[in-house]
C-alpha cells in the first residue's frame, strides 16, 4: 500500500438490504461511499420471490424489485456499487487497507454486511448433482420443474415460503421437516395449508442420501425417526433450505471477533473489535434476519459511521 | 469481440440480473431467452449447460466455437467474452 492507493471515507463490504440503506443515509452525508458486492446486488432480498412484510409496500413486493428500489435510491445520492468481493481487511493504524478482487483500497471506516450463504446438507449425492437436480435458489432454478415431482429440504420460513412459491412449477411437493412441528411463522404455514393438494409436508424425517442416475436425481431417502422407517421418494429434483451460514470466512484470522457460530460480534455502537469497522445486517451476532431489521441496522451503523468520521476527519 | 451473446433467464432470477447488467456495463449486446415466457426452448438450455439452472450465458466467438457459462461467475465470464 502507498499514499496513492485510493481512499475512502467508507468502503461496504457487501451490496444487500442492509449496506445500500447504510449507503443511502452515508451517501446523503456527503460520506464518500463505495461498496463491493460479490453476488447479487440486493442480496438474499433479491433472490426473494415475494416480500410481504417490508413496511410501506401494503400489497407486498417481488424480491427483485425491492433490491432494484434499494439500489436506485442508494445510487441516487452517489453510492458507487463495484462488482467485485472483498478478500481481507486489515488494520493499519486509523486507515483499514481492503483486499479486493479489483484491487486494494483504503477507507477511514468500513461497514461489513455481508449477510449469509445456504447452509448444505452434506449428504451423499448432494455434491453430485448440484444444479443438476440438486437446488438451492428456487427463483432461479423452479422453473426447471414445471409438472415434475420435487423434494423441498427445512422446516423454516425460507422452506415453507419456497415451497409455496415452487406449487407454481411442480406437480407436487414431499417437504421433509427434520423437527416434529415448522419453525416457520404462523401466516406462512397457514398459506401453505393452502396448497395441501400438492405438497405433503413429512415431520420427523431427516434426508439422508440423493440417488440418481445418468446424471438426473431420480430418488431421495429419508428417514423417520418415529417411526425408525427408511423413506424413498422418486423425485426429479430436490430444494435445500436449512438455514444460512454467516459469510465471514474472508475474515479469518483477521482481528475481528466472532462468536461460536461465526457472526461478527458488535457492541451497542455496531462497531466490531477492530475500531473503525462497523457489522449490520444477517452477518451481525443477534440479528434477527429480516430485510426491515437488516436496513433499520444499516441507517443506525451509518450514523455511527459519521460520528466516528467527525473526530478522526 | 464475440459474435454473439445468448442468456436463457427467468423472471424472478436475480443472477440473470446480474449477468445482463455486468454484459450492459462492459459494452456487451445479448439476447435473452426467457424460459417462463419461452419454456419450449428449456430443453434446448439443458441440452448447452447440462445443468437445471439460470442463468446460462452462450457466448459465441468470431470462429463460431462456443462457450456456455452456467451462473452469475465473472472469473469465467469476463474471459469469455474477452
Ligand atoms: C428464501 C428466503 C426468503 C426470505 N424472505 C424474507 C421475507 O419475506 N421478508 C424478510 O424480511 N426477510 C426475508 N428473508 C431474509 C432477508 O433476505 C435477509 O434478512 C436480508 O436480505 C439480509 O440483508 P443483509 O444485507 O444483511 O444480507 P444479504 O441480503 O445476505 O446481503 C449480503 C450481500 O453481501 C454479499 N457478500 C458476501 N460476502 C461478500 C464479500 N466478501 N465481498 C463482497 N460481497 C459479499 C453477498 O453476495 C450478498 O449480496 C428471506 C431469506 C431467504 C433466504
Amino acid at each position: 500500500m502507498n499514499d496513492s492507493t485510493e481512499l475512502h471515507d467508507v468502503v461496504m463490504v457487501g451490496a444487500g438490504p442492509a449496506a445500500l440503506a447504510a449507503a443511502l443515509y452515508t451517501t446523503r452525508e456527503d460520506i464518500d461511499t463505495v461498496l463491493y458486492e460479490k453476488g447479487v446486488i440486493g442480496g438474499l432480498a433479491a433472490i426473494t420471490d415475494w416480500v410481504d412484510n417490508y413496511p410501506g409496500f401494503p400489497d407486498g413486493l417481488a424480491g427483485l424489485e425491492l433490491a432494484d428500489k434499494l439500489q436506485k435510491q442508494a445510487e441516487r445520492f452517489g453510492a458507487d456499487i463495484r462488482l467485485g468481493e472483498v478478500q481481507k481487511i486489515t488494520n493499519t493504524g486509523n486507515l483499514k487497507e481492503i483486499e479486493t478482487t479489483d484491487g486494494l483500497v483504503r477507507a477511514k471506516t468500513v461497514l461489513i454486511a455481508t449477510g449469509s450463504d445456504y447452509k448444505k446438507l452434506g449428504i451423499p449425492g448432494e455434491e453430485e448433482y448440484y444444479a443438476r437436480g440438486v437446488h438451492y435458489c428456487a427463483t432461479c432454478d423452479g422453473a426447471f420443474y414445471r409438472d415434475k415431482k420435487i423434494v423441498v429440504v427445512g422446516g423454516g420460513n425460507s422452506a415453507v415460503q419456497e415451497s409455496i412459491f415452487l406449487t407454481k412449477f411442480a406437480s407436487h411437493i414431499d417437504l421433509l421437516v427434520r423437527g416434529d412441528s415448522f419453525r416457520a411463522s404462523e401466516i406462512l404455514q397457514q398459506e401453505l395449508k393452502k396448497h395441501s393438494d400438492k405438497v405433503t409436508v413429512h415431520f420427523n424425517t431427516s434426508t439422508e442420501r440423493i440417488i440418481g442416475k445418468e446424471g438426473k436425481v431420480t430418488e431421495v431417502q429419508g428417514h423417520n425417526s418415529k417411526s425408525k422407517k427408511e423413506l424413498s421418494f422418486a423425485v426429479d429434483g430436490v430444494f435445500v433450505f436449512i438455514g444460512l451460514l454467516p459469510n465471514t470466512g474472508f475474515l479469518k484470522g483477521s482481528d475481528i471477533d466472532l462468536d461460536d457460530i461465526g457472526m461478527i460480534k458488535t457492541n451497542e455502537s455496531l462497531e466490531t473489535s477492530m475500531s473503525g469497522v462497523f457489522a449490520a445486517g444477517d452477518v451481525r451476532s443477534g440479528a434477527t434476519m429480516q430485510i426491515a431489521s437488516a436496513t433499520g441496522e444499516g441507517a443506525t451503523a451509518a450514523l455511527m459511521i459519521r460520528k466516528y468520521l467527525e473526530p478522526h476527519a | 469481440m464475440p459474435k454473439n451473446i445468448t442468456i436463457f433467464t427467468t423472471n424472478t432470477c436475480g443472477y440473470c440480473v446480474m449477468v445482463k447488467k455486468w454484459l450492459s456495463a462492459k459494452g456487451h449486446a445479448y439476447e435473452e431467452v426467457n424460459l417462463d415466457t419461452d419454456p419450449i426452448r428449456q430443453q434446448e438450455a439443458i441440452a448447452l449447460s447440462g445443468q437445471l439452472s439460470v442463468p446460462i450465458t452462450v457466448v459465441t466467438k468470431q470462429d463460431d466455437t462456443q462457450e456456455v457459462v452456467v451462473g452469475y461467475n465473472l472469473a469465467k465470464l469476463a474471459p469469455a467474452v474477452s
